[in-house]
């Protein structure tokens, strides 16, 4: 009892221990601010245009923006869907258009200290692997984002493709239609069945649940037709299986 | 290798399905964004359509935007680069276009404001932009003029093409400030050398000519052409003076002398101290502007003057008119009026004084903030308070839950009938409004009360189910470059004592810190008075302490190393002299690179115990990360491929330092990591990632440190994952102390290619931290991206074995994929997100999310999928309809069965 008081005192005490605070010291994050403060180095334009196949520009492009680089360089897209991102100087940029509906690939633009401009493929692991893109850039959506997961629906068809349910399902159609297939009244084909039957069944004086099934079910349905056909008859079709 | 591969497939989709989606029908039922524009600079009414509803505006925040002026809300909104570069100095709008000078007059850009389309845009020469004015001539606007400090240029509105570009005369002595068409085919350049004379330059419309050129005019009491002068009637520059009283008027086309009218021979008083001020109208840029003219002489006085042949009449004469810079006239019958006020509110007033809509655009600049449980409700409150008194006797405690329970039958029977009562009326007018009157808690505490601070100073408690203001509060005495910290001090399980939190406003220059106390329900100020905070304040720290009255205590360390604690009764500062040797506490002073840990001593002063310095000129600071107190671990280890556990090194102490080398050079530049335990000091690993430079951004949860920075070598963002182990034994199983720890815990570490930028993270919370924890990326597009941090494990192994698909691990891959079905937020991107808090809720599955930049979003995640709750697409139909199947079939065969016993028999 003593011991167990005595643990979440520690713990308290341990608690107290803790004493990781928010820091109030103020510290300046200011990542490109050596990069913004150049005077006019040569600054370059990128240019281009982006396409969304089967809409009007006006719809789509009030919500895109141009990103170079994260927001290090913003564009914005002219009504005819076309683009041009000033004040950029060389260096490797990936650029890309974001509108919350569509989809576009971004793209490395390379700007040579010269002002030769050229497009390339992004390829984040091998990243001097050059794929030419066309330069003035040419994005064409491929397609609305998919933000949507499909809700699982129920369908009869599934339920019925469910294995399990096959595997019920088969085995009981299997007893009640091949006693009807069969025709356990010809001797011969009876004698047939016994033989495999002992075959099989190791040890026949254990009871078994198919037994009982077959027991059932040729008991309703076939009372009239199979009249005094013992259960014997039955058993070694569905055995047979 | 081929099935290998299949398998890794598989496993691959596997792992990806078992990841939580929106689906599409969830859109909106748990979620809200609302959007905002942030400190109107400019606007302007869009009037050139009779039957137009939009109203253009340009913000501090550097988003143009238009606002729907029927509801206030969004039609489209522009949002540039973050600081000088995208910042907006002029708006003009003429038709259809909208022409903004961006980031100190390097471009110039055309909106088609319908659309909301970039028309054109082009770079301007450099140098300091001063003011700019569209240009008319016969009745057509086709040109737009854009005065620098040192020149002068014309541009075609169409296509923004350079008409023509003149230097200004003796622009090293004159400061030309303003820039004034009247529709004559002139150009005039307005300038002053400041105390000693006006000069006027006119330009020719057409070639840039210089017309006129006057240098003239004793004016030593004019220095800022902008803040005292304005152009009213056939260009007549109106200037009006506080020290002298006086309006002074020239005429520009004549050139005359300057005619001075003491404002006294008008009947006019300026209010003492007041810098009066003139409002002119130019309707069209084509036109020269209105004789009339606002003259506000003092904080609540303004006249409304006309000019008539060189005579000023008064036309009215508004005493209080609270109308002040967003003014503009529609036409003599109607107005329609926005108004900015001091807390960042934009209100929008249309005749006859209704007010349309308000916006909170001091939502847009959101600092800190705090999700509270809300209250249980009154009755709830009756059954709670039951338990906390036990001294009653046996027959009162009886009485007592009677009359609490007929209470609740009460309140029951009050429900239904409210039900019955709505159930009547049409739907649409049941209103489900909430109230800080009926605001209670919901089953699974699911619902809170989000307490956001501002950085104008103006705190909101907004409701997380709904999205609505419940209650604001406008702090009017913060300092100009404030920080804040946000307590939550007394949570509302402490019934009947209400809800605290405290609020630390800091000085950033001097320091010197103030505290707010308030109710986070109800955003009433408490009346306990915090103390006086003379020192400058270096760190503050609330304890798990509390006083008697259940509220948590705050301890505030001053510049003297001095420790006050708030609240300071008796029984708390006993606590604390017994506490006092457990509670240690760090500095971090990033400009001299020093990192210090001090512990309290009984008399609240207190001993250096460690101190780390970096040096200052190698790397610098630049943030601290420790973990989130509120925070569970519900598995102590994990359990290994071998049936053996790792145990995991949990030290709730533990500092995460993030370190940048100063040297920026692509290939000197590092970022370093330090795990410093907060008590000791003891460093437990360092890491070092060469070629890199930041932002760097750091998630510092369990036994893990998730990080990101840029790489400079390979051009690319990347995440690194620090994990922390004990090792297949733990030391002491029962407590953790930073005192006896011998042993150093093993590290693993792993690093990956993320494809975007990112500009903030967060790590989810849940109640107990059963669920898997996932990290919350906000992306520069606007997706908040959900990751599952079993991505960022450093034990994914290269080459898989049987163990570690025993594990359930993922094979290692260098990139990791940014999948949009993970967007939490779907297409409802949140600009420029600057936090995400993440609180618990009282489902272990369920986490709230809100993430806030220039937007605030609002919704749950559920990382491991909701696993303690029936989904909410349950299909009840089904589960109802098999089990009704099922009755009849057993029924049927019941009645069969018996018909056939019967007729067994009769056989």
């Amino acid at each position: 009892m003593l011991h167990r008081e005595r643990i979440p005192l520690l713990w308290f005490f341990f608690q107290a221990v803790v004493v990781v605070a928010w820091c109030f010291t103020d510290m300046e994050t200011g990542p490109g601010a050596g990069v913004s403060t150049q005077p006019n180095g040569d600054r370059f334009k990128i240019e281009g245009r982006a396409i969304v196949p089967g809409l009007k520009t006006q719809d789509w492009v009030s919500t895109a923006r141009i990103l170079v680089e994260g927001e290090e360089y913003v564009g914005f897209l002219r009504t005819d869907g076309s683009f041009a991102v000033n004040d950029v100087p060389s260096g490797s940029y990936v650029v890309e258009i974001v509108t919350p509906a569509h989809r576009f690939e971004p793209v490395r633009v390379d700007i040579t200290s010269k002002g030769k401009m050229r497009a390339r493929l992004v390829n984040y692991i091998k990243t001097s692997e050059v794929i030419r893109q066309p330069y003035p850039l040419q994005v064409r959506a491929n397609g609305p984002h998919t933000y949507f997961m499909k809700r699982e629906t129920w369908g009869w068809t599934d339920f019925l493709m469910n294995p399990m349910v096959m595997m019920m399902v088969l085995p009981l159609l299997i007893i009640v239609l091949l006693p009807k297939v069969v025709n356990t009244n010809d001797p011969e084909m009876r004698k047939e069945m016994e033989q495999s039957m002992n075959m099989l069944n190791p040890n026949p004086e254990l009871p078994d649940v198919s037994e009982l099934m077959t027991k059932l079910f040729s008991g309703s349905k076939g009372s009239s037709k199979a009249g005094s056909s013992s259960s014997k008859g039955t058993r070694p079709a569905v055995k047979r299986r | 290798a081929m099935a290998r591969l299949i398998w890794l497939c598989l496993k691959c989709i596997m792992l990806y399905s078992t990841v939580q989606a929106v689906f599409e029908d969830q859109v909106g039922k748990f979620d809200w964004r609302q959007q905002y524009v942030g400190k109107v600079r400019f606007s302007h009414f869009d009037s050139h359509v009779q039957s137009s509803k939009k109203v253009l505006v340009a913000t501090e925040n550097n988003v143009f935007a238009s606002l729907n002026t029927r509801t206030g809300e969004l039609f489209w909104r522009h949002v540039d680069k973050t600081g000088p570069e995208g910042n907006i100095d002029a708006l003009l709008q003429h038709g259809q276009d909208a022409v903004l000078v961006v980031g100190n007059g390097r471009l110039l850009r055309s909106w088609e404001i319908n659309i909301g389309g970039l028309n054109w845009e082009i770079v301007l020469d450099s140098g300091s932009f001063q003011s700019a004015c569209l240009v008319g001539q016969q009745d057509t606007v086709k040109h737009v003029a854009v005065l620098k400090k040192t020149i002068i240029s014309l541009h075609y509105l169409s296509n923004g093409h350079q008409k023509w570009i003149e230097n200004l005369p003796e622009s090293e002595t004159v400061d030309y400030q303003a820039v004034y068409s009247g529709g004559n085919g002139e150009v005039y350049a307005l300038g002053v050398v400041p105390h000693s004379h006006i000069a006027i330059v006119a330009y020719s419309l057409e070639d840039g000519e210089i017309i006129k050129q006057v240098i003239q005019m004793y004016t030593p009491w004019l220095s800022n052409i902008q803040a005292s002068c304005s152009v009213i009637d056939q260009g007549v520059l109106t200037c009006v003076d506080s020290a002298t009283v006086s309006l002074y008027m020239l005429d520009l086309h004549l050139q005359s002398q300057m005619t001075q009218i003491p404002l006294q021979s008008l009947g006019l008083e300026v209010t003492p101290g007041f810098q009066p001020v003139l409002v002119s109208t130019q309707p069209n840029p084509a036109r020269p502007p209105l004789s009339e003219f606002l003259l506000q002489l003092g904080p609540e006085h303004h006249l409304l003057l006309q000019l008539n042949n060189g005579h000023i009449v008064t036309l009215r004469d508004f005493k209080p008119l609270y109308v002040q810079a967003f003014l503009k006239k529609d036409d003599s019958v109607g107005y329609r009026v926005i108004v900015q006020t001091e807390d960042h509110t934009l209100t929008f007033i249309q005749q006859p004084g209704r007010v349309m809509w308000t916006r909170e655009e001091a939502l847009s600049d959101v600092v800190t903030m705090e999700m509270v449980d809300l209250p249980l409700t009154g009755t709830q409150a009756e059954l709670e308070g039951e338990f906390g008194k036990k001294a009653d006797g046996l027959m009162s405690m009886v009485l007592k839950r009677l009359s609490s329970q007929l209470i609740l039958l009460q309140a029951w029977i009050a429900h239904l009938w409210k039900l019955f009562y709505d159930a009547r009326k049409p739907r649409s007018q049941v209103k489900n409004d909430v109230t800080i009157e009926n605001l209670s808690r919901d089953e699974f505490n699911l619902q809170k009360m989000m307490v956001m601070v501002t950085a104008s100073g103006k705190l909101f408690g907004i409701d997380s189910k709904t999205g609505s203001i419940l209650w604001r509060h406008y702090l009017n005495n913060i300092p100009s470059n404030p920080a804040f910290k946000l307590m939550v001090q007394r949570t509302t399980a402490h019934f009947p004592h209400p809800p605290q939190c405290t609020l630390l406003i800091k000085d950033k220059d001097t320091g010197l810190a103030t505290l707010h106390v308030f109710n986070p329900i109800f955003g009433k100020k408490s009346h306990i008075s915090p103390p006086p905070l003379p020192q400058p304040i270096l760190q503050s720290l609330i304890l798990p302490l509390m006083d008697q009255d259940y509220a948590k205590v705050l301890l505030l360390v001053d510049d003297q190393y001095k420790v006050s604690a708030f609240p300071s009764t008796k029984n708390v500062l006993q606590q604390l002299q017994e506490m006092a040797s457990s509670i240690f506490f760090y500095l971090i002073d990033s400009s001299q690179g020093r990192l210090s840990g001090y512990r309290l001593r009984t008399d609240l002063s207190t001993e250096l115990i460690w101190e780390v310095v970096v040096p200052t000129e190698v790397q610098r600071i630049v943030s601290v990360k420790g973990k989130r107190p509120n925070e569970h671990v519900h598995s102590q280890g994990r359990v290994m491929g071998d049936r053996s556990v790792l145990y995991k090194y949990l030290n709730p102490n533990l500092l995460a330092v993030v370190l940048e080398s100063t040297d920026l050079h692509q290939e000197r530049s590092f970022v370093g990591i330090l795990l410093i335990d907060g008590v000791t000091g003891r460093i437990i690993h360092e890491a070092v990632q060469r070629k890199a430079r930041g932002p760097v951004h750091v998630v510092h949860s369990e036994n893990w440190v998730v990080y990101e920075y840029w790489s400079t070598k390979s051009r690319r963002n990347e995440f690194s994952v620090i994990e922390l182990y004990e090792g297949m034994e733990l030391y002491n199983s029962t407590v953790f102390s930073s005192l006896d720890r011998p042993h150093a815990p093993q590290v693993l570490q792993q690093s990956y290619i993320f494809p975007s930028s990112i500009s903030t993270m967060e790590a989810t919370l849940t109640e107990k931290g059963i669920t898997s924890r996932h990290l919350l990326i906000g992306l520069p597009s606007g997706g908040i991206l959900s990751l599952p941090k079993m991505f960022l494990d450093p034990r994914r192994p290269e080459i898989v074995t049987e163990q570690s698909r025993e594990e359930n691990l993922i094979p290692y891959a260098p990139e990791l994929l940014i999948r949009t079905e993970w967007f939490i937020n779907y297409n409802q991107t949140v600009s420029r997100v600057r936090g995400i808090y993440t609180a618990p809720s009282g489902l272990e599955s369920t986490c709230l999310v809100v993430a806030y930049g220039l937007d605030i979003y609002q919704t749950r995640v559920y990382p491991s999928k909701q696993f303690d709750v029936l989904k909410d697409d349950y299909d009840y139909m089904l589960i109802s309809s098999v089990l009704l199947a099922l009755f009849f079939a057993t029924m049927i065969s019941k009645r069969l069965a018996e018909v056939k016993l019967l007729n067994r028999a009769w056989r």
